[in-house]
């Protein structure tokens, strides 16, 4: 998808300002530093060379020395008096939700933290959005996951699976990952012989073992599942707050009810919310999941008799 | 000549600084590169189609510059009649230098990935960007941790410009104790709690704080009324955090199950095939849910009435089943 033109006017700013505060860089320099390809640098430069005031002749445009150029260094010499501009609220809450968020999950290393202060003062509209923990995890539990991701080398587990079961694995720790305000561990599980990422609140004790970690992470994104079949499911209206809440999902709004279409990843998980919403559904589709709800409100029934 | 949007938007930006004064449209259109000046000579018909193709595109500029960031300022020159000019004060909009070290610049990048797929996720790069404007040029420090958001509602967003400008918000909501209401809400902080975000303020139906859960937000935040319509106090009174009081309720669960409950709460028995935990709880609805979700490994005991909700859904659940497998059966 072609760059939005807010993001790429963000980056021409930025290119200007971070050439003021350092007088010149390289191409290579300027694109590892805002993250895009030296090709993208390189025309963002040559957009910068030929904008300025009315009139656009020379004096009126931003301009860059053509000698340093040849060699592949950016040198400003005329910004035309513009610099990027401050944080925009969205962009200030989105910055430091996530900060706290992360700085909350008891995994984070003091730079979370520092980092949010600076620009929560510099922001200076108080205290817009604010994180709590979901769960603190045990610090001795970080501690002994970090050390060992630090040195490379494997941890032996005693861990309550997704099931319910009591589990003893031994995992290569690759990192350490904060999902919706919970932590995880990705790694590679040697019991399972695959990519895992377990809850950190899961883990019931934790040692750190002698040998290697030989495996990769996992480069596909880990906790992507992948959908088993599509879902459509219509309730009341008053059910489409849960219903918003599954991943990829389209809430058609007809009125008095609405429909969701979704891919469902686990059926087991999908059937346990929609009891919660039980009163305002008025059809499940397909036969499998509609079979799963069944399943688990008799189960429902069964303990509460 | 079509010139790249960012172009135009750029040299915008720079005619709007170096305004003395203030720039009207039609000066924007005859002078900035980028836009079409009227075509001398032109039709009533090419004019119409023409002056409609400058005020989509101006507009569309003027939406592009507040998402950037920069504040338009608008300006009436009593001596021009009525007509708006605009003018950018550089100053108002400057991005303040921050000193960022390697580590923090490299929390600030996994900030900015949190929000992959949601609403404010080119909000968080669009962040970042400015922040490495006035950034040091040193590598950052690999973190060996990651960050992720999966169900982020969108108000987030209308609410932060809403706060930022001090305008209330308005929205159709559900909520345990009042039912479904339209409910008109003066921002002042979004609280984010696992994943869920809540929107704490001044509900002016209420006169009162209230929490607001922003997952049973129905439809969109619409921000209404004027600009800088109120204050938002400081401290924010602990009373908007908290709303309801904590209560305890007594569960059963199976051995090794639920284990979100079992941090909640403490065990004090068994019974049978069951663990007894007394859970401590907020809203009886969260309790409720709680246990429907582990679909059977958990029960209520007391109080009677939250066992019943849970009866009473799981029953309306098995019947909306039942009905759908005997209609896929009987289609």
């Amino acid at each position: 998808m072609a760059e939005k033109t807010p993001a790429r006017v963000t980056r021409l700013l930025g290119i200007v300002t971070y050439l003021e505060h350092h007088d010149e860089a390289t191409v290579p320099q300027l694109a590892q530093h805002f993250g895009v390809s030296e090709a993208q640098i390189r025309k963002d430069v040559a957009t910068l060379w030929t904008s300025g005031a009315p009139g656009y002749l020379h004096g009126d445009l931003i301009d860059f020395d053509a000698v340093a150029y040849e060699d592949d260094i950016i040198r400003l010499t005329d910004s035309q008096g513009v610099s990027q501009v401050r944080l925009s609220p969205r962009e200030a809450v989105a910055l430091i939700g996530a900060l706290s968020t992360v700085a909350a999950s008891g995994v984070a290393p003091e730079a979370f933290t520092t980092a949010l202060d600076k620009l929560v003062a510099a922001v200076g509209d108080g205290e817009a959005v604010r994180s709590i923990a979901l769960s603190n995890p045990d610090p001795e539990l970080v501690a002994t996951l970090r050390s060992a991701l630090e040195d490379g080398v494997v941890v032996d587990l005693v861990y309550v699976d997704a099931s319910d079961r009591l589990t003893e694995r031994t995992i290569e720790p690759h990192r350490l990952v904060v999902i919706d305000g919970l932590t995880y561990v990705e790694c590679w599980c040697r019991r399972a012989q695959d990519y895992r990422t377990l809850r950190l609140d899961r883990i019931r004790s934790a040692t750190r073992g002698a040998d290697a970690v030989t495996t990769q992470p996992d480069t596909t994104g880990g906790f992507s599942l992948v959908p088993q079949f599509e879902a459509a499911i219509t309730a009341a209206r008053p059910a489409r707050w849960l219903l918003d809440t599954f991943p990829g999902v389209r809430v058609d709004d007809d009125g008095d009810t609405v429909t969701a279409r979704f891919g469902v990843a686990d059926a087991r998980v999908i059937a346990g919310q929609l009891l919660m919403i039980g009163p305002h559904v008025r059809t499940i589709k397909p036969v499998e999941l509609a079979r799963e709800v069944a399943l688990q409100a008799r189960a429902v029934l069964d303990a509460q008799a | 000549m079509a010139v790249d949007p960012a172009e135009r938007l750029l040299n915008l930006i720079i005619a709007l600084t170096h305004a003395r004064v203030r720039m009207t449209r039609a000066q924007i259109r005859s002078s900035v590169a980028g836009y079409a000046p009227p075509t001398p000579g032109r039709s009533d018909e090419e004019a119409r189609r023409e002056d409609a193709a400058f005020e989509r595109m101006f507009e569309r500029d003027k939406d592009e510059l507040r998402r950037i960031g920069i504040p338009l300022k608008t300006v009436v020159d009593p001596t021009h009649g009525d007509e708006i000019g605009y003018k950018i004060d550089a100053s108002d909009a400057k991005m303040p230098d921050i000193e960022f070290n390697s580590a923090e610049m490299a929390a600030l990048a996994l900030a900015s990935e949190y929000w992959r797929g949601a609403t404010l996720g080119p909000d968080a790069n669009q962040g970042l960007t400015k922040v490495a404007s006035t950034a040091g040029a040193a590598p950052r420090t690999p973190l060996g941790l990651g960050a992720r958001a999966t169900s982020l509602s969108d108000a987030t967003a209308v609410i932060a410009e809403a706060r930022a400008r001090r305008q209330a918000v308005e929205f159709e909501y559900t909520s345990e104790s009042t039912g479904h209401a339209t409910r008109t809400v003066e921002p002042w902080l979004v609280l984010i709690r696992g994943g869920a975000d809540y929107l704490v303020g001044f509900d002016r139906d209420k006169q009162a704080a209230r929490t607001f859960r922003l997952r049973r937000v129905h439809g969109d935040v619409r921000a209404i009324g004027p600009d800088n319509s109120y204050e938002i106090p400081d401290p924010i009174p602990p009373a908007g955090s908290s709303p309801a009081p904590v209560k305890v309720g007594r569960i059963g669960l199976r051995p090794e199950a639920g284990h979100a409950l079992r941090e909640q709460g403490t065990v004090v028995g068994s019974d049978g095939d069951w663990d007894v935990l007394d859970v401590e709880y907020r809203y009886a609805d969260q309790l409720r849910d709680a246990v429907l979700g582990l679909g059977g490994r958990a029960r209520i005991v007391e109080p009677a009435d939250i066992a019943d909700r849970v009866i009473e859904f799981a029953q309306a659940a098995l019947d909306a089943a039942a009905a759908s497998l005997g209609e896929e059966l009987n289609g």
